[in-house]
Formats: structure tokens, sequence, C-alpha cells
């Protein structure tokens, strides 16, 4: 298969071609245009209730998509997003990547998706009660609302709710307070991820819920 | 009448160099800045003809019901950009007819014919507007779009999901279809109705849907009391 991260930062769309046979896994509604030699096949997101619990607590959806090749010629196809900005590539060699709701965009076949509990303090800091837990080898693609930052951390590293996309194996998170009481609630940080542990993280430059806060004192 | 596209794919604009007498006609609101040697003319229809029929129309395919014509008296310039951020792209005609999502039409030369079409009744399901903007005749179009615009030259068949449209040249027809083999696939796994074209020629898509962009923002958005 091969692909390009194409339209800039801010409009990224990925044209993938698929030899015959080949697959890639999607997003629910994430394709924009294709060849007429893709077949899609839709499935639930690793199981009906786990399908079910993802689509009302993770945020992502239902179902996810499986293109598949069934000509006998390459075939294109492009894929986007709901909202502006970049997206990222992700290379997996049989580990697992975390990822958080809403930012799955696309996969190579034989990744597999399973859900995880994240706790409470996730669902607070509307981080969502379940997290994507990705695994395998292949590709994996992450959209962003904005930019895109990779940054490799060992140890502790904080950061602020909304702008995690995806963190490696190996790292935690626990949600706290971004300061004392008083610099959380009037610094406007409220609380924050600290992820502990070492590996590649990414996050995005700006949040959906950012851009809603701008927003509504304006309607 | 000389273009030039710059600052794209994000937060396009588009400068239209006018000679002396040229014209140029733009969708309303669409102007940023221009030389003072411009003239402003704005009718229902072309410049210095009236016609509230295709006005009314044009209403219907959700445009604006009055378009600004420039004319320059000397040599001058405007810059226009559409509401949205996003793309702009060009197209020469000669001759030949393209059809535009009504709106993502931008501005184009005085000669060229603008028309509001009907599509046929798949355009109910094609989520976009019921009509769409015909562009036929002699010189150049602006056209904007929501996201990155790709072109896509059509041999024979392609898909493009509903909402990614921004404008095809005649030679194509599309007709409304699914994605992959199975309708049930096809609406489980969000696609649901697809436009298949069919035929020859240029399909333009934007990358983004800017209906997908306010149903992903609306649920952080406070409900207006």
């Amino acid at each position: 298969m091969k692909y390009e991260i194409k339209g800039g930062r801010s409009f990224s769309y990925i044209e993938a071609q698929l030899n015959p046979k080949e697959s890639l896994i999607t997003e629910s509604g994430a394709m924009a245009s294709m060849d007429t030699g893709l077949n899609l096949r839709s499935r639930m997101n690793g199981g009906f209730f786990a399908g079910l619990l993802i689509k009302f607590f993770g945020k992502e959806s239902f179902f996810v998509n499986t293109f598949t090749n069934e000509s006998s010629k390459p075939q294109s196809i492009m894929i986007t997003k709901n909202t502006p900005g970049q997206i990222a590539c992700i290379q997996l060699n049989n580990e697992d990547l975390f990822i958080q709701p809403g930012a799955f965009i696309a996969a190579t076949a034989g990744i597999t998706f399973k859900l995880r509990w994240a706790g409470f303090a996730s669902f607070f800091a509307k981080e969502g009660l379940f997290r994507l837990k990705i695994s395998g080898s292949g590709l994996v693609w992450v959209g962003a609302f904005g930019a895109i930052v990779e940054r490799e951390i060992d140890g502790s590293y904080l950061v602020d709710t909304g702008h995690l996309l995806s963190y490696h194996q190996g790292i935690r998170l626990k949600l706290q307070l971004a300061g004392g009481l008083f610099s959380s609630f009037f610094g406007g940080e409220g609380f924050v991820l600290n992820l502990k542990g070492k590996g590649k993280i990414t996050l995005q430059t700006r949040s959906l819920d950012g851009l809603a806060g701008w927003l509504n004192p304006r309607f | 009448m000389e273009t030039t596209i710059s600052l794209g794919p994000s937060n396009t604009i588009a400068e239209i160099r006018l000679k002396s007498g040229e014209a140029c006609t733009t969708e309303a609101g669409a102007m940023i800045a221009m030389s003072p040697d411009l003239s402003i003319e704005t009718t229902t229809h072309k410049k210095g003809k009236k016609g509230l029929g295709k006005a009314f129309k044009r209403l219907f395919a959700g445009e604006s019901f009055f378009m600004n014509h420039y004319t320059a008296a000397k040599d001058g310039n405007i810059f226009v950009a559409p509401t949205l951020s996003g793309d702009i792209f060009e197209h020469q005609l000669s001759g030949d007819k393209i059809v535009i999502q009504s709106s993502s039409f931008l501005a184009c030369d005085h000669e060229v014919d603008l028309d509001t079409g009907w599509q046929g009744f798949q355009s109910i399901f094609s989520g976009e507007s019921l009509f769409w903007l015909e562009a036929k005749g002699h010189g150049k179009v602006l056209v904007s779009a929501f996201g990155s615009i790709y072109c896509i030259e059509v041999q024979d068949e392609y898909i493009v999901d509903t909402g990614h449209i921004v404008a095809f040249e005649e030679t194509l027809k599309f007709s409304l279809s699914k994605a992959g083999s199975s309708w049930l696939h096809s609406i489980a796994g969000g696609e649901g109705i697809v436009c298949r074209f069919i035929g020859q020629g240029k399909v333009w898509c934007q990358s983004h849907n800017p209906s997908n962009f306010g149903y992903a923002l609306r649920p952080h958005l406070r409900p207006r009391k």
C-alpha cells in the first residue's frame, strides 16, 4: 500500500492506494471519495457490546469500515475526518498504542482494536470513560483539530485535557489539578493529565472544546 | 482578467486583475479589498440586465439573490475570498460547461454565463443543495471549498461521498449509489448514500465536509436560549 498525507497541516487528508486484495480499516464516514473497485464492509467496533460502549462512552463510532480492493488493479481512496487539522501516521511494530476519543482515522489491516476502561478520572477530564487500545504491526493514522506535536517522554509530563491524541504502551494516565486549587481554577487550566512512563506521545495544538468555549458566549 | 490564487489551501485568497474596460462577476459579499477605479453594479442577473427568474432560482440554490459586477475604469484589482476556511481553484472555460455546488461559486469572468440548473431528483439525497450552478461560455471561473480541493480525472466511474462534491464537468453524469456492494454496509458504515460519477471528465472534491464539522462541534456548543 502506498499513501500520502496531502492538504497541508490545516486540512490534511490521506490519499491511499491499495493493491489488489489489500484492505484499509477506517473510522466510520471517513471516506471522501474512491475508485469503484473498492468494496466497503462495515463491522461493529470490537463486537456488539463493545461497539455500543465505544459509541456512547468512547465518542468513537459504533462501526468501523474495511475497504478492500476486490479488483485486479491498484485502487485509490481519499480518507478524511470531520474537523480541519493535521493527520499523522504512527508506525506500530508489534506494540500497543492508546488513542484518545475521536482521534482515530484509519489503520492498515492486521491492526486490532480493543476497548479499555479509562477510569472515572478520564471521564471527568472529558477524555471519555473508555480508551481505544490499538495493537499489532502496521500503520495507524490519527487526526487532530489543529496541528500535531510529537514528544518523547521519560518520567512524568503534564498535558492539558483535550490536547492529548495518542500515547504508546508503557505510559499511564493520571488526572490531577494543574497547580494549587487557586491557580488551577482561576488560571484557566483546571485539570491536566499527568503522563507517567517512557514512550512517544502526540498532542494537538488546538482543541474543539477550546473553540466551543470561545464561541459559546458569542451566540 | 488575470488571476492569482495564493495562501492555500487553508485560508486562500484570489486576486483578480482587470484591465481597463474589463468586468467580472462575484458572489455577493466575496470582495475583501479592491482598487478605487472599479465600479460596482449589483443586479439580479448579468451586468446591465435584469431577470428575476434566475435570481429566484439562485435563491433556491442557497445562493444570494443579487450578484456584484465590477467594471474597471482603469487597470485595477480586486481580492475575493469565501467565508469558510479552504481552498480556491480556477477553471478556464472554452465553450464547455461545469456544474458547481451552489455555495462554492466565488467569481467569474463577465463573459461566463451563469445559470441555476436542476440536476434531477437525485440531488435531494446528494447532501448538496437541490439546485446547482452551471457556468458555461468562455472565461475563468473561481470556485471555493471547505478544506483542500483535489481534482480527479474520471475515466469510467468514480465514487464521491455526499458533501464532498465541489464541481464537475458536464460530460459526467452522477447517480446515487452505495459505497461497495452492500447497502447495509454502506449505511452502517456511515457512508450512506454516495454519488457515482459516470463518464469522462473532471470532478473537483473538497477534502472536508462542512456539515460534518458542524455536527462535530455541535455537542460542545451550548443551546441557544
